[in-house]
C-alpha cells in the first residue's frame, strides 16, 4: 500500500494533475479567509467593469497631493484620448466634410484639433453614415474638449449662505497622489460581471460550489455503479441480466435527455446546487457499473476468492475482503472521472437554463450562463467568461491527468 | 447470411426496446412530481398570465393532452396515440403555435449541423490518433497533449473560444444565428451563402471537440493493436509494414465505431449546448427558449426527439458495423 | 557431411528496457542445422529461448536489437543485409516462424486467403490471385487441411485448426528453415498430436529443409528432434543429439532438467522444467563466472569467478562447465 502510494506520487502525470487540483482546492478554501465579501453582493452599478484597480475619486481628490514634473505626462494624456484610430476617424470626418486631403496632417496634434474644432458640427450626418457612427463622433468630440489645455482643474464648493461656488483649491496637471494613501481602493482583478459583482470572488465561490456538485454527483454515481456492478458481477445469473438490461438501456438513452426532463420536472425553485448534483449523480452511473462488473467477473473465479468461499465466508465478507481491495483502484479512477464529468454536466445544464436556482450560490455553469445571456463574448468582455472556461478546463484537465497517472501505475502494460 | 439476420434482428429488437423505454421515461418522469402534475405544470406555465380564463384554458388543454382523469395506462395510450399522430400539443411560449411546427423548423438545423460535424470530427480524430500511435516521436508529442487539452475543454468552452477569435476579433464569420437576421428563408444564393457562413463556427467547434476525444481513443486502440501477435507474425512472414499498418488501423477502427455508437448521446448533448452559444436555430436553442418560457409541451417533445435521434443514430451505426466487421457474421453462426 | 542449412556464429542480441538498460537475452549463441535435420531448444521460461527464436530471423524491431554475430542461411550471410532486403528476400521465403500464441497470430478481420495473398505478394508482387489460390489450396490439402479454410475468418476456426492454418501459412513459400516456438503448448492433447504430425510431415515431404523446435516440454523434443540444445540465462549450456541430451546429459543444469523424465511414462508430457530450486540470474547484470553456479549443487568457489566456455567432447557434443566429462560423470554416479 505504502509502496503503491509512493509509486503514484512518482508518476509525473499524476503529480502535475494533483498539483493543479490542490492549487485550485487551496484557493477555494483559503480565499474566503482573506476576502470576506459576499460572492453574490452587487457592488458595481453597471455591467462588466474592466479588471483593474478602482481608486475612489472623492478620496483621491482629498488625499495628499504631490508634484512630480514628468516630461511625457502631457503626451500620454493626449495619447490616451487620441490614438491612431481616433486620428484616422477624424480625418475621415473632415474629408467627408470637404477639407482637402493635403490640409489634414493627422500627426500634427495641435493643427488637427484646431481644424476639428473649427469645422466639426454635431448635427451634420453625411449620406451613408449610420446614426451610431454619428453618435460616435459626438462622443469623440466631447472627449477632445480641453485636451490641449495646460490649466489645472479648479475645485469648488457651494457656499451654504450665498449659494455661490467658491474655489477651494486647484488640481494641477503635475499633481499626483499615492494610491497607498487613498482610503478607498478596490482591486477587481477580474472586473465585475453583468450584475456588477466582483468576478474573482464570485469565481472562487463558484469553483467551490462546482467542486461540491462534482463531488456529490461523483459519490452518488460511484456508489450506485459500485453496488450494481458488484451485484451483477458477483451474483450473476438473473440479477446480472436485469442489471445489465437497465445499464444497457441507460447507456443508449442519452443522459442529457434525462437531466433535462428531471431538472425541469423538479422546478426552478426546488433546484438547489445539491439537488442538481443528486440528479446528475443518478443519471451517470452506467459506466462505473460496466467497469466494476467486468472487473468483478474476472476476479470471481480467482483462487483466493474460491478459497474464501470454501472457508465458508459470507458473500458480504468475500466482497469486502476478497473483491473490493482488488477493484479499489478502478473505483478510485472512475470516481475521479465522475467528479469531472459531474462538473461539466452542471455547466451544460446551466447553459440550457436548467442549472441551480440563480439567487442562491454561483456555480461555474451559472456564471457561464449569465455571461452568455448578457453577450459578454460578443461584446469583448473576456473577463466575464474566459476565466470560467479556464477554471473548468483546468479542473477537468487535472482530474484526467491524475486518472491517467493512476492508470499507468495500476496497469503497467499501458506505460510506453 | 443467417449470421447477419440474427445480428440485425437482435439489434432491431434492442432498438425497439430502448424506443419504448424512451417513451415511457418521457411519459413517467414529469408525473413523478408530487401533487397534480397538470396543476403544477399549468401553474408554472402560466406564471405572469393574469386572466383566470386563460389559466383555466391552459389547465383544460393539459388535462386533455394527458387525460389525467383517466387511469394511468389509458393516459399512456392517449399519449402514444397523440405522438404517433404527430400531435405534441400547443406551445405555451409561442402560443398558439403547435409544438410539432416548432420542432419541424428546428430539427433539421440540428441534424444538418451535428451529424456531419460529429462524423467529420470522428474521421479526423481517428486519423490523427492513428498517426500519433504510428509515428510516435514528435508527432505523438505534439498531437497528444493538444488533444488531451482540447478534449478537456467543455464543448461550450470550445464554442466560445472559436466565437471570440473568429467571430468577434477577426470578424470572419457571424457570431450568432443560422442565417442573416435580416433575411427570410428562401432558396436564393444570398440566403444559401448566409447559411453556409453561419454554419462554419458551430460546425467547427463541434468537429474540434469530437477530434480531441476520438484521437485519444484511437491512439490507445492503435497502440494496443500494434503490439498484437498478428502484427509480429505478419512482419516475420516478410509482409511490408505498410500492409501491416493497414491491418492495424482497420482493426483499431472497429472498436472506435462501436465507441461512437455508445458516445453519440453524450456528443449530441455537448453539441446542443454549443448551439446555444451560437444561438443556432436548432434544438439546443429550442430547449433554452422552452425552459425560459416554461413551455412544458415543447420541452417534453424536444427531449423525446433528441432521444429518438440518438437511438436511431446508434442503431444505424450498429447496422453499419455489422456489415463492416466480418467477425459479426462468424460469431453469430456458432 | 550433409549440407549446412542454417549456421549461426556467436549471435548476440539485446533488449533495451524503458530505463535504457541492456539485457543480453541471447549471448554468443552458435548453432548449426543440417539439411533434413531438426534441432530442439529447451530451457526454463525466461532463459532466452523465445528471444533466440526471434533473433534467428535476422529482423529486429524495438525493444530487441542486434549486437553481434552472424546468421548464415544456405550459404547466404544475412547479418549484414539491410532490414528491408531481409524482409523481402529472407523472411517467409528462406526462414519462417510459427509464433508461440498462434491463437492471435492471424489478423481477426481478414480471410485466410487474403492474408496468404499478402504474404506471397510481399515476395512475388506479380503473382496473380489464381496462382496464389492454387498454391495455397495444394499446400493446405497436402497438409490435410480442407481448402474451405481459406475462405474463412480466424474466428471461425477452432484452436487446433487455427494453429495448423498458421503452420501451413508459414510454409506457403517453402522456407528452408522453420522456427517453431512452442507451437503446441496451448492446445488440447488431440490437437497437439495433429500439430506434431504436421511438423513431421513438413520435414518428410521436404516442404521445409530443416526445423528449430522450441519448447519447455522435453518429451516432445525427444520425440520430434534429432539434436537438442539446452539454454540457460541466454547461453547454450549443452548441445547433444536427442538421445544423449535426454539420457546422458553432462551439464548439471541439463542433468537437473532431464532428471525428471528419465523414466518414460505416459502423462510425463506435463512435467515442466521447474525441478531445480532457485531462479535464473538477472540478465541486466549477469555474473562473471558460470551463470548456473548459484543454483548448482556441485559448484566450487572458482565457478563464480572463472568465465567458462563450451567444451567439445567429440561428435559435435558440447557443454559449458569447468569440470571435465569424467568428473561430472563421477558426481552423477555418487548422486545415484
Amino acid at each position: 500500500m505504502k509502496h503503491t502510494i509512493r509509486e503514484i506520487f512518482h508518476s509525473p502525470k499524476f503529480l502535475v494533475g494533483f498539483s493543479i487540483f490542490m492549487f485550485i482546492l487551496l484557493v477555494v478554501i483559503f480565499y474566503p479567509l482573506f476576502v470576506t465579501a459576499e460572492p453574490l453582493e452587487i457592488i458595481g452599478k453597471g455591467t462588466f467593469f474592466e479588471p483593474g484597480i478602482y481608486v475612489n475619486v472623492y478620496d483621491g481628490v482629498n488625499s495628499k497631493q504631490y508634484t512630480l514634473n514628468l516630461d511625457d505626462a502631457a503626451e500620454k494624456r493626449i495619447a490616451s484620448k487620441l490614438g491612431d484610430q481616433e486620428r484616422l476617424d477624424m480625418q475621415e470626418w473632415l474629408l467627408s466634410f470637404g477639407i482637402p486631403e493635403e490640409e489634414i496632417d493627422i500627426y500634427d496634434t495641435e493643427k488637427l484639433i484646431e481644424l476639428w474644432e473649427n469645422n466639426y458640427d454635431r448635427s451634420i450626418r453625411f449620406p451613408g453614415m449610420t446614426s451610431a457612427r454619428q453618435k460616435y463622433f459626438g462622443r469623440l468630440n466631447t472627449s477632445l474638449a480641453g485636451l490641449l489645455s495646460t490649466e489645472g482643474i479648479v475645485l469648488a464648493a457651494e457656499n451654504q449662505e450665498t449659494g455661490e461656488l467658491e474655489s477651494t483649491g486647484i488640481i494641477e496637471q503635475t499633481n499626483y497622489l499615492n494610491v497607498g494613501q487613498v482610503a478607498n481602493v478596490r482591486v477587481l482583478p477580474l472586473g465585475t460581471d453583468n450584475f456588477g459583482r466582483d468576478m474573482l470572488t464570485e469565481l472562487v465561490s463558484a469553483t467551490g460550489t462546482s467542486l461540491k456538485i462534482g463531488f456529490i454527483a461523483g459519490s452518488i454515481a460511484t456508489m450506485i455503479g459500485l453496488t450494481l456492478g458488484l451485484l451483477a458481477g458477483y451474483i450473476g445469473g438473473w440479477v446480472d441480466d436485469i442489471i445489465m438490461f437497465f445499464t444497457n438501456l441507460f447507456t443508449v438513452i442519452p443522459s442529457i435527455v434525462l437531466l433535462i426532463l428531471i431538472s425541469y420536472s423538479i422546478g426552478q425553485e426546488q433546484r438547489g446546487a445539491v439537488t442538481v448534483a443528486v440528479v446528475i449523480g443518478f443519471t451517470s452511473w452506467v459506466w462505473t457499473t460496466r467497469a466494476v462488473r467486468a472487473q468483478v467477473i474476472s476476479l470471481r473465479h480467482r483462487d483466493h476468492v474460491n478459497l474464501s468461499k470454501l472457508s465458508g465466508h459470507s458473500v458480504g465478507h468475500i466482497i469486502v475482503h476478497d473483491i473490493l481491495p482488488y477493484i479499489a483502484s478502478y473505483v478510485v479512477m472512475a470516481f475521479i472521472l465522475q467528479i469531472s464529468s459531474g462538473i461539466l454536466a452542471e455547466a451544460g445544464l446551466s447553459i440550457l437554463g436548467l442549472g441551480p436556482k440563480t439567487t442562491d450560490v454561483p456555480t461555474l455553469g451559472l456564471m457561464m450562463n449569465w455571461a452568455m445571456i448578457y453577450s459578454a463574448h460578443i461584446m469583448g468582455k473576456w473577463w466575464a467568461y474566459f476565466p470560467v472556461i479556464v477554471v473548468i478546463a483546468l479542473v477537468s484537465f487535472s482530474m484526467n491527468l491524475m486518472n491517467t497517472g493512476l492508470d499507468q501505475v495500476f496497469n503497467p502494460a499501458l506505460r510506453e | 447470411m443467417k449470421g447477419y439476420v440474427k445480428y440485425f434482428s437482435g439489434k432491431l429488437v434492442w432498438f425497439l426496446i430502448t424506443l419504448v423505454a424512451a417513451f415511457v421515461l418521457n411519459f413517467v418522469l414529469p408525473r413523478l412530481m408530487p401533487g397534480d402534475p397538470v396543476a403544477i405544470i399549468t401553474q408554472r406555465t402560466v406564471q405572469g398570465m393574469a386572466s383566470q380564463a386563460g389559466i383555466q384554458k391552459v389547465y383544460q388543454q393539459y388535462a386533455e393532452l394527458f387525460g389525467t382523469n383517466k387511469p394511468i395506462h389509458e393516459q399512456f395510450i392517449i399519449y402514444i396515440q397523440n405522438i404517433l399522430k404527430g400531435d405534441f400539443g400547443l406551445s405555451f411560449s409561442q402560443y398558439p403555435r403547435p409544438v410539432a411546427d416548432i420542432l419541424k423548423s428546428s430539427i433539421w438545423w440540428t441534424v444538418a449541423l451535428q451529424f456531419p460535424a460529429i462524423i467529420l470530427g470522428w474521421l479526423i480524430g481517428n486519423t490523427l490518433g492513428a498517426l500519433a500511435a504510428y509515428l510516435k516521436k514528435g508527432f505523438d508529442k505534439v498531437i497528444m497533449p493538444v488533444s488531451i487539452f482540447i478534449s478537456n475543454l467543455p464543448a461550450f468552452g470550445m464554442a466560445v473560444v472559436l466565437l471570440v477569435i473568429f467571430g468577434v476579433k477577426l470578424a470572419w464569420f457571424p457570431t450568432s444565428g443560422g442565417y442573416g437576421f435580416d433575411m427570410i428563408p428562401n432558396l436564393s444564393w444570398g440566403f444559401i451563402w448566409s447559411v453556409i457562413v453561419h454554419y462554419q463556427l458551430p460546425f467547427w467547434s463541434i468537429v474540434l471537440i469530437a477530434i480531441g476525444g476520438q484521437a485519444i481513443g484511437m491512439r490507445s486502440m492503435a497502440i494496443y493493436e500494434l503490439n498484437a501477435d498478428y502484427v509480429k507474425y505478419s512482419r516475420f512472414l516478410g509482409i511490408k509494414d505498410r500492409t501491416t499498418i493497414k491491418y492495424v488501423f482497420r482493426n483499431a477502427m472497429l472498436p472506435q465505431i462501436t465507441g461512437l455508437a455508445l458516445s453519440i448521446g453524450t456528443m449530441i448533448g455537448g453539441a446542443l449546448v454549443a448551439e446555444v452559444i451560437f444561438s443556432y436555430p436548432g434544438l439546443g436553442s429550442t430547449i433554452l427558449t422552452a425552459v425560459m418560457g416554461q413551455d412544458y409541451p415543447l420541452i417534453s417533445a424536444v427531449t423525446l426527439i433528441i432521444a429518438l435521434m440518438v437511438l436511431s443514430a446508434t442503431f444505424l451505426i450498429e447496422i453499419l458495423y455489422g456489415f463492416i466487421d466480418p467477425r459479426i457474421k462468424a460469431a453469430q453462426t456458432d | 557431411m550433409a549440407k549446412k542449412i542454417l549456421e549461426v556464429k556467436e549471435l548476440t542480441t539485446k533488449y533495451i528496457t524503458r530505463f535504457k538498460e541492456n539485457v543480453y537475452a541471447v549471448d554468443h549463441v552458435s548453432l548449426t542445422v543440417e539439411e533434413g535435420k531438426s534441432l530442439g531448444i529447451a530451457g526454463e521460461s525466461g532463459c532466452g529461448k523465445s528471444t533466440l527464436a526471434l533473433s534467428l530471423m535476422g529482423y529486429y524491431f524495438p525493444p530487441l536489437y542486434y549486437t553481434s554475430g552472424e546468421i548464415i542461411i544456405d550459404g547466404q550471410n544475412i547479418s549484414g543485409m539491410k532490414p528491408d532486403d531481409v524482409r523481402k528476400s529472407i523472411l517467409g521465403k528462406e526462414i519462417a516462424y510459427i509464433p508461440q500464441a498462434a491463437m492471435n497470430a492471424l489478423n481477426p478481420t481478414q480471410k485466410i486467403i487474403r492474408f496468404i495473398e499478402d504474404v506471397v505478394h510481399a515476395h512475388h508482387p506479380d503473382a496473380t490471385k489464381e496462382e496464389i489460390y492454387d498454391l495455397a489450396r495444394t499446400r493446405f490439402e497436402r497438409l490435410g487441411l480442407p481448402a474451405s479454410v481459406l475462405e474463412k475468418y480466424p474466428v471461425e476456426l477452432s484452436g487446433g485448426m487455427k494453429q495448423r492454418t498458421v503452420i501451413a501459412t508459414s510454409v506457403i513459400l517453402g522456407p528452408k528453415v522453420l522456427i517453431a516456438d512452442e507451437p503446441s503448448s496451448a492446445l488440447d492433447v488431440t490437437s497437439q498430436k495433429k500439430v506434431i504430425k504436421m511438423l513431421r510431415d513438413l520435414m518428410e515431404t521436404e516442404i521445409i529443409k530443416s526445423m528449430i523446435f522450441i519448447t519447455h516440454e522435453l518429451p516432445l523434443l525427444y520425440n520430434v528432434t534429432d539434436d537438442i540444445m539446452v539454454m540457460y540465462a541466454g547461453q547454450i549450456v549443452e548441445k547433444a543429439n536427442a538421445e544423449e541430451a535426454v539420457f546422458d546429459p553432462l551439464h548439471p543444469y541439463a542433468k537437473g532438467l532431464m532428471g525428471a523424465i528419465i523414466v518414460p511414462e505416459e502423462g510425463l508430457r506435463d512435467v515442466k522444467l521447474t525441478a531445480i530450486p532457485g531462479v535464473p540470474p538477472n540478465l541486466k547484470n549477469p555474473p562473471d563466472g558460470c551463470r548456473f553456479a548459484e543454483r548448482c549443487k556441485y559448484a566450487v568457489p572458482q565457478c563464480k569467478v572463472i568465465k567458462v566456455g563450451m567444451t567439445e567432447v567429440g561428435d559435435g557434443r558440447e557443454y559449458r562447465c569447468i569440470f571435465s566429462e569424467e568428473e561430472l560423470r563421477e558426481f552423477y554416479k555418487d548422486a545415484q
